[in-house]
């Protein structure tokens, strides 16, 4: 089997080469993408920085307390793009030449996946600049990697529920759908304020939302510290995520001749 | 060995539209065969089929001695593939996208610059190489499309409508292009809604309509099925009833249009000459003389009722 | 004269109704103007809920009082700029070339869009108090109120609309439209769409005292949570003309420009 992937390991890196080429090759199409997360993190500082004075906040710095609610909601939307990068390839025909390859379609998706983890730390990077110097925190080296890690697992998780509604539905009239998903996720967890200041329903769906673990995780360096058991749970969700999301993208992939 | 086989190859759709209904195909190594059928004929979906891009939901297809369903990924190794749309990324130039196709097919990285080198001179696309696709004309993208899918050497080529949108010139040089790979002993499969295209390029033809092969040979073979090439003669003055008598010695009359005489050729072009000597000895004057032959078209209009042409 | 004004008035009807029409056919157009802002008020209602507790919070009944006003200015801000996208799409797929050619008024083109975008507005208003509703908002103001809160919201899109309508007319592209997706929330957080200016931070929170769309959240915020001044009515008021001003003299310019340059 690591025979296989060595071989295949070419044409992996072609495929994220060329993937990227959407971000460097056309000016200006990156920057809403890249500074989004950071203008949404900016706003969301701006507007709700005051919550801290609220009774069961644990930090002073709403800085801090939100910038995983930020790094997360990029990493899913360049996810959620590289679906549509790949379903506007199946609409225009680009992605029969990949299917009639003899590139397993393993490799094929990888390559998409992977190209989505390393863009992810595009605008990740614009982002905790940006927060450092408006106060937030510094996390430590271990929370710093535990903020990457979480970054690139979630664009990859991302990026294969994006793949599979592209497979699915082969139109980027999908896209919505994609960019919802992710959104949706993302938010309904302790985005806005510690799990037990948050209310009615979204009490509820924070508690049960798996990705609330992936966020606590990424927060904590920022807010606290990094401790094991604030890393595992996150660490297991980002695991199963990526195994259930890659699993249906892959059974997309091998439907696609139906 | 056949380099494509079908048997009873059928495709139902989810709408339960059937595109294909049991297409039978055996197409023998180096040859050109050119499937020729109007719009919505199932001609696309039966290429699909056959390069592993669409599942048969009936019957069987073989190529280069691969199962289509079992062995997919030997066939892709095997083919060489240019669909319907030239699926070009166009942020990419000409060159890159040639090394992309290398590394896809595994071609070490020396040999598969080299290859696309000699491919884009080919083409010729070497001037514009490192310019990006989304700047090339369709006749451009069309020959880069060609150039990709030469790029591992395929035994069997599926050309999907090829030219369809280009100008006489770059369609000329596609067509000699085909003609060359099939020297090279390249088998091509191409799917073509021109008569001309297959009556040119191919060795056989099949004519596919609503689904189904109506009719399959040698572009001279179909056309001798539905008749025989005619003369049609415009006659000056009134020399009409004697040159009938003097064309009954040679074929038999078809009924006149627009005053013309017709008269039908069982020896074909070669009668002409006698023809137009028998009537200069008789004193007729000839005002105008056309030889006309059946057609690829007039093929499809015997075997569906409709013509394939407008 | 006023044949010639029926006539558009005809025109203006026509290309309002068609532009319903796209939206609704294309769902994919109109989910970003109800869907996601419908999201946003309800996570920001749960996760920033208990800002009720903070002193120098306005007296609500309910943090979802305060929030409805943010989510229909920003449904008539994404209503504006999607028939701007709209446009845009009709400049660069030639739809527009068609209605150029056409014996009519070019501005009663624009218009056309500007009346599909206004029922947008109105719509997702009504939307958004149905929502309201059904969630134990008490409108203060009762059904006068209601009434005032879409008519704000309607004059808002229309405004908001001409700004974008003049963005697509002088760029002609579509995803330059689309791109002002980000900067729509920059001005929606330096307002207080989401929030209470006096309780944001600083700088954001002198910006939105200032900004000219936060009077217009407060028209339709006063109608919920308090009453109905003459003062916070001129305000929100001139705003909404103030927008629309721009965005008419910007689009003006724009198709001027277009037309004779094409």
């Amino acid at each position: 089997m690591m025979g296989a992937l060595a071989a295949d390991w070419p044409a992996i890196a072609a495929l994220v080469r060329r993937a990227m080429n959407e971000i460097l090759r056309v000016p200006g199409a990156a920057i809403p993408g890249v500074l989004a997360p950071t203008i949404f993190y900016c706003g969301l500082t701006a507007v709700f920085g005051n919550l801290t004075e609220l009774r069961g906040f644990a930090t002073d710095s709403y800085q801090s307390f939100v910038i995983p609610v930020s790094l997360l909601q990029g990493a899913g939307f360049t996810g959620a793009a590289t679906g549509v990068n790949l379903a506007r390839d199946i609409e225009q025909g680009w992605f029969d030449r990949l299917l009639a390859s003899p590139v397993p379609r393993t490799v094929i998706l990888a390559g998409m996946v992977l190209s989505a983890a390393l863009r992810a730390l595009l605008p990740a990077t614009v982002l905790l600049l940006v927060a450092f110097a408006i106060g937030a925190h510094w996390p430590g080296l271990g929370g710093l990697a535990l903020a990457v890690a979480g970054v690139m697992a979630t664009a990859t998780a991302a990026a294969c529920w994006g793949c599979a509604l592209a497979l699915r539905f082969r139109t980027q009239s999908a896209a919505p759908l994609m960019q919802a998903g992710m959104f949706v996720l993302v938010l309904c967890t302790s985005s806005y304020a510690p799990l037990d200041l948050l209310t009615g329903w979204l009490h509820t769906a924070a508690r049960i939302n798996p990705v609330t673990q992936v966020l606590e995780m990424v927060r904590q360096g920022f807010v606290a510290g990094v401790t094991w058991d604030g890393t595992w749970p996150g660490l297991l969700t980002l695991a199963a995520l990526v195994s259930v999301l890659g699993a249906f993208a892959l059974r997309g992939m091998r439907r696609m001749a139906d | 060995m056949s380099a494509i086989e079908a048997r009873d190859l059928r495709r139902r759709f989810g709408d339960g539209v059937e595109a294909v209904r049991g297409v039978e195909l055996d197409v023998a190594e180096g040859e050109i065969y050119a499937f020729l059928g109007p719009n919505g004929a199932g001609k696309t979906t039966t290429v699909r089929m056959l390069t592993t891009l669409l599942r048969p939901t009936g019957g069987s297809a073989r190529v280069a001695g691969h199962d289509v369903v079992a062995e997919p990924g030997r066939v892709r190794r095997a083919i060489g593939v240019a669909l319907q749309e030239a699926a070009l990324d166009p942020l990419m130039t000409g060159r890159e996208l040639l090394h992309l196709q290398a590394t896809l097919h595994r071609i070490p990285r020396r040999e598969g610059r080299g290859r696309a080198e000699e491919l884009l001179a080919r083409v010729g696309l070497s001037d514009v190489a490192d310019r990006r696709v989304g700047t090339y004309s369709g006749g451009m993208r069309r020959r880069l499309d060609l150039a990709t899918a030469l790029m591992h050497r395929p035994r069997v080529l599926f050309l999907d409508e090829p030219t369809t949108g280009l100008d006489p010139v770059s369609r000329k040089t596609i067509w000699d292009e085909v003609r060359r790979l099939n020297r090279e002993g390249t088998t091509v499969f191409l799917t073509t809604q021109y008569l001309e295209e297959a009556d040119q390029l191919a060795d056989r033809v099949g004519i596919i309509a609503r689904g189904r092969i109506v009719a399959e040979g040698t572009p001279q073979e179909l056309k001798a099925q539905v008749g025989k090439p005619h003369l049609e003669i415009a006659i000056a003055g009134d020399g009409h009833e004697r040159a009938r008598a003097v064309l009954a010695r040679y074929g038999r009359e078809l009924p006149a249009t627009d005053g013309r005489l017709l008269v039908e050729l069982s020896d074909g072009a070669s009668e002409v000459a006698p023809i137009v000597r028998a009537l200069d000895e008789s004193g007729i004057a000839v005002e105008a003389l056309e030889l006309v032959e059946p057609t690829l078209d007039d093929v499809f209009l015997a075997k569906t009722g409709e013509h394939l042409e407008d | 004269m006023v044949e010639a004004l029926l006539a558009n008035a005809r025109v203006v009807a026509a290309l309002g109704a068609r532009s319903i029409r796209q939206t609704f056919r294309r769902p994919q157009l109109a989910a970003p103007i109800v869907v996601f802002p419908s999201l946003l008020l309800a996570v920001q209602t749960g996760g920033a809920g208990r800002a009720v507790e903070l002193p120098g919070f306005p007296e609500v009944a309910g943090f979802l009082d305060f929030m409805l006003a943010g989510a229909m200015i920003q449904s008539c801000l994404l209503a504006g700029n999607s028939g701007g996208i709209a446009l845009a799409l009709d400049l660069e797929q030639g739809f527009a070339d068609r209605l150029f050619a056409a014996p009519v008024s070019r501005f009663a083109i624009v218009l056309g869009r500007l009346a599909g975008t206004a029922a947008l507005g109105a719509l997702s208003a009504l939307y958004y108090v149905l929502i309201g509703l059904l969630f134990g908002v008490t409108f203060e103001e009762g059904l006068g109120g209601i009434a005032l809160m879409v008519l704000w919201a309607t004059l808002a899109a229309i405004a908001f609309g001409s700004l974008a309508a003049a963005l697509a007319l002088r760029t002609g592209t579509a995803s330059v439209v689309q791109g002002m997706f980000p900067i729509i929330f920059v001005i929606l957080f330096l307002s207080n769409a989401f929030f209470p200016a006096q309780l944001m931070l600083e700088p954001a929170a002198t910006v939105a005292q200032y900004n000219p769309l936060s009077f217009v959240v407060d028209g339709i915020r006063d109608p919920v949570i308090s009453a109905v001044s003459g003062e916070g009515a001129a305000k929100a008021l001139l705003s909404i003309a103030g927008f629309a001003a721009l965005g008419f003299c910007a689009s003006a310019l724009a198709l001027r420009r277009r037309l004779r340059h094409g």
